[in-house]
């Protein structure tokens, strides 16, 4: 017969299972997603996290709404603070790129980004340095040769500020070709436009910019672009640009981009993100999608990812504090 | 011909069925706005900008134009009608315009406002057509120096010309140019004046300031002086069209308000209530019959509406080309094509030639639509003036709060809209103008890193601004529109210290 008790417990687990179904709604995920864009609509950080948005949508990755939401300010500080007030919640994500080091590190934020939780790195881009078509630099050993005999007679337009990727990129260069980047002149515009109107009305000697943003000139052959920051040459219209490693300094820069649960995310939600970005990496509508915006997959996961932030850290440290932004 | 296959780009953008709606939608709020007393156009757009929000720019701009004419058209209606201009650019025309309604030539009156704007509208956007691409291209060749001292010269010449005094316009432009230092700076990375506060280091949102100083603000005022003031309306009777001899008269006094209003308020940046005064002016020393304006004179109509029109077509040329505002509601269109990640200036030509192209079709159908909307459905613009202040007023405060929340969803931009709504109230009751601050908060930031750019380039040297000819020219300018009100007293002056001045 029945031993009672063997009911008993199969009625309080039964009763268990139903609540914690109830509470979680049959496990993990169970609500609507959020990601978070600590920046405006238009901009790389809102594309990549709406690109996010459809691809989980389209592929039938997560069973529940996503919506994508625009924390604007603070070069990504409003975002930040907003994501730390969701500590543990499992159905938050956001998207960030270098300035999350970048800024943490000039305390430009209150929050330290080591607190949230790693889950994939998505996609990179790179940087590249151009001069004028008709500029007497023809290699970005000229440019370099010119800046070591004398630092102040290079004039780098960029299109941020000092101390964020435009010039640090450069600076990581010059310091490995044996340049004080401390020394070097850097001159800020507030948009590619205008950086390349300076650059073609030869008020400044040359660009460093983000690789999509040269095409077009690059095309239109009023630039010549001396290097791209990549580990192995790019393809399409920058098939015959050199690499700075090709060009003879052993540097590369990566403009990565990466997605990262709250501070405080469960362990169960991590593995479950680790497994479903890696498969929306793989997917037809991700795919499609990267070569639409011109985005180069390099897809890592959250194990990679967290080693490769902590590198990306000591590398930034050291150059951030060789350019005087890190006192 | 580059002529025709831009005009035929830029027809093929206007004419696209959400773009001729967003035209017929311009003009038609513009004209509220324009019929409603107390709402100018830079009310008017700085209110409506949150509505072109995810619109693409093209159709955004084409919006804002829109209301921009039409702010234009309106404004004559009441003062026509009713005696209460609807914008500062059209207290001119109720001189002539109330006593011809009162003689019963309401109808011709409006119809000469409605024409005269037309014709003005036209030609200004013909010659931005013609000459926009060549002084565009002029421009490609500034580089940072330059720019300095355009934005330099652009701002003196505006604030010169903003209100009755140097003084407090100049206070008002120093404002705005403070306003402007707020956030990161873009040639150190160091933030100023945001005493840690995460929102502030993108700097104030101009659309907070905008809104705030002239929507709230002018509820406030209302509300200051909250009394319903009984207007007396006139009728509209009999013919609404021009006799053959109001043509005579009218025809000359289009084109001299046209050319005058294009001059003096577009070119030279003294915006179109200056120009509209400017060429009732001209009137009364070039039109035959002189001696009867200001007793219903058909060309007392006819050319200050044509002034402030072509002189409101001017402005944009400015700020197309060159990426300087000449007026306080270009600057507001400034700040809203920034917000859109548009960089009006000679590039725009260059990277964007739907858009521009675009926005000169949709000027010259936006005008077209213009006289059919007004001259017919007069009637109903009058009748707008029946909505009660308290309802309006309340009308205003949802839109300035919606608005400016819809933009980045901060509460803390809401407790700053309050902050900038009582500081335009407190300077419009100091006689303070608050255009120079807009336009000292658009430029300021281009201004000051254009000039630190340029010191960057020639390694610290200030000589850099006067070696250069075109720099050394827009200083000159600037110094020469700043010192403009003191001229007199040096002429009082000089002739004192000649001793030659013959007594009065």
């Amino acid at each position: 017969m029945f031993d009672k008790r063997i009911v008993w417990i199969a009625l309080f687990a039964l009763i268990a299972i139903g609540v914690t179904a109830c509470a979680t709604g049959g496990g993990y995920p169970s609500k609507a997603l959020e990601i978070v864009a600590p920046a405006g609509a238009g901009g790389g950080w809102d594309t990549l996290a709406r690109t996010v948005q459809r691809s989980l949508e389209v592929e039938k990755l997560y069973p529940q709404p996503v919506t994508v939401v625009n924390k604007v300010g603070g070069g990504g500080g409003v975002g930040l603070a907003y994501i730390f007030t969701k500590k543990g919640d499992d159905y938050e994500l956001v998207v960030y790129s270098p300035p999350l080091i970048i800024n943490t590190l000039n305390k430009t934020f209150e929050n330290n980004y080591k607190e949230l939780t790693p889950l994939a790195k998505l996609i990179t881009d790179y940087q590249v340095i151009m001069v004028k078509a008709d500029s007497p630099y023809k290699t970005l050993g000229d440019l370099i040769a010119a800046l070591k005999k004398d630092p102040g007679s290079v004039k780098i337009a960029g299109a941020s500020s000092p101390g964020s990727m435009d010039h640090l990129s450069v600076a990581k260069l010059a310091k490995a070709a044996g340049v004080e980047p401390g020394k070097m002149v850097y001159i800020a515009f507030n948009d590619v436009g205008s950086g390349i109107s300076a650059l073609l009305g030869g008020n400044v000697t040359c660009m460093s910019t983000g690789a999509g943003e040269s095409i077009a000139q690059l095309e239109a052959k009023t630039v010549r672009v001396l290097g791209v920051s990549s580990a192995e040459r790019r393809g399409g219209a920058l098939k015959d640009v050199p690499t700075w490693k090709e060009a003879g300094f052993n540097v590369t820069y990566e403009v990565w981009r990466g997605i990262f649960g709250p501070p405080g995310m469960s362990a169960d939600a991590k593995k479950w993100w680790g497994e479903t970005l890696k498969k929306m990496a793989g997917t037809k509508t991700w795919k499609e999608s990267l070569e639409k915006l011109q985005w180069v997959d390099a897809y890592a996961d959250a194990d990679a990812f967290a080693k490769f932030l902590t590198e990306e850290e000591v590398s930034y440290k050291e150059l951030m504090t060789a350019t005087g932004f890190i006192k | 011909m580059w002529f025709f296959d831009n005009l035929a780009l830029g027809f093929s953008v206007a004419l696209t069925p959400i773009n001729l709606f967003y035209a017929l939608l311009g003009v038609f709020l513009g004209t509220v706005i324009g019929v409603l007393p107390g709402i100018g156009p830079m009310t008017g757009i700085a209110l409506l900008i949150p509505i072109t929000f995810g619109l693409p720019p093209t159709s955004a701009i084409i919006l804002m134009a829109g209301i921009y004419y039409g702010a234009m058209y309106g404004g004559s209606t009441t003062s026509i009608l009713v005696n209460t201009p609807g914008e500062s650019s059209s207290v001119v025309t109720c001189f002539d315009g109330y006593q011809m309604a009162k003689q019963g030539r309401a109808g011709p009156a409006l119809a000469a406002a409605a024409i005269g704007s037309f014709i003005a509208g036209t030609f200004a956007t013909l010659v931005l057509m013609l000459i926009g691409p060549a002084v565009a291209a002029f421009a490609l060749n500034f580089g940072p120096p330059e720019y300095f001292t355009l934005m330099l010269a652009g701002l003196t010449v505006v604030t010169s010309l903003a209100g009755r005094s140097l003084v407090k316009a100049l206070l008002a432009t120093t404002i705005g140019l403070a306003i402007a230092t707020i956030g990161i700076d873009l040639q150190s990375g160091v933030p100023r004046y945001t005493f840690g506060n995460p929102e502030l280091l993108d700097g104030l949102e101009f659309l907070v300031v905008a809104i705030g100083l002239f929507a709230l603000s002018e509820v406030l005022v209302n509300l200051a002086d909250l009394r319903q003031a009984i207007q007396e309306r006139l009728a509209i009777k009999g013919g609404l069209w021009l006799t053959r001899e109001d043509w005579r008269r009218a025809t000359p006094a289009f084109i001299r308000g046209t050319l005058s209003g294009f001059f003096v308020g577009g070119i030279a940046g003294a915006g179109a209530a200056v120009a509209s005064f400017f060429s009732y002016g001209i009137e009364k020393k070039m039109a035959k019959h002189k001696a009867e304006l200001g007793t219903g004179a058909i060309e007392g109509v006819a050319a200050p509406e044509a002034a402030n029109n072509a002189a409101a077509g001017g402005a944009l040329i400015h700020l197309l080309c060159l990426g300087i505002p000449g007026s306080g509601t270009t600057a507001i269109m400034l700040g809203a094509l920034l917000m859109l990640g548009l960089q009006p200036g000679p590039l725009l030509f260059q990277q964007q030639p739907q858009f521009v192209w675009g926005l000169i079709a949709s000027m010259y159908i936006g005008n077209a639509m213009l006289l059919v909307l007004n001259l017919p459905l007069v009637g109903m613009w009058v009748k707008i003036l029946d909505i009660p202040l308290y309802l309006l007023v309340l009308f205003i405060i949802l839109f300035s709060f919606l608005g400016v929340y819809t933009m980045n969803n901060s509460t803390q931009d809401l407790f700053l809209l309050l902050v900038f709504g009582i500081l335009g109230y407190l300077l419009r009751r100091l006689d303070i103008p608050a255009a120079p601050i807009i336009l000292g908060m658009v430029l300021g930031d281009l201004m000051e890193q254009a000039m630190r750019q340029s010191l960057l380039i020639s390694d610290g040297s200030y000589a850099i601004f006067v070696t250069r000819p075109f720099s050394l020219f827009f200083l000159l300018l600037a110094i020469v529109s700043i010192t403009n009100p003191y001229w007199k007293y040096i002429g009082v002056g000089l002739r004192r210290w000649f001793g030659r001045g013959a007594p009065a």
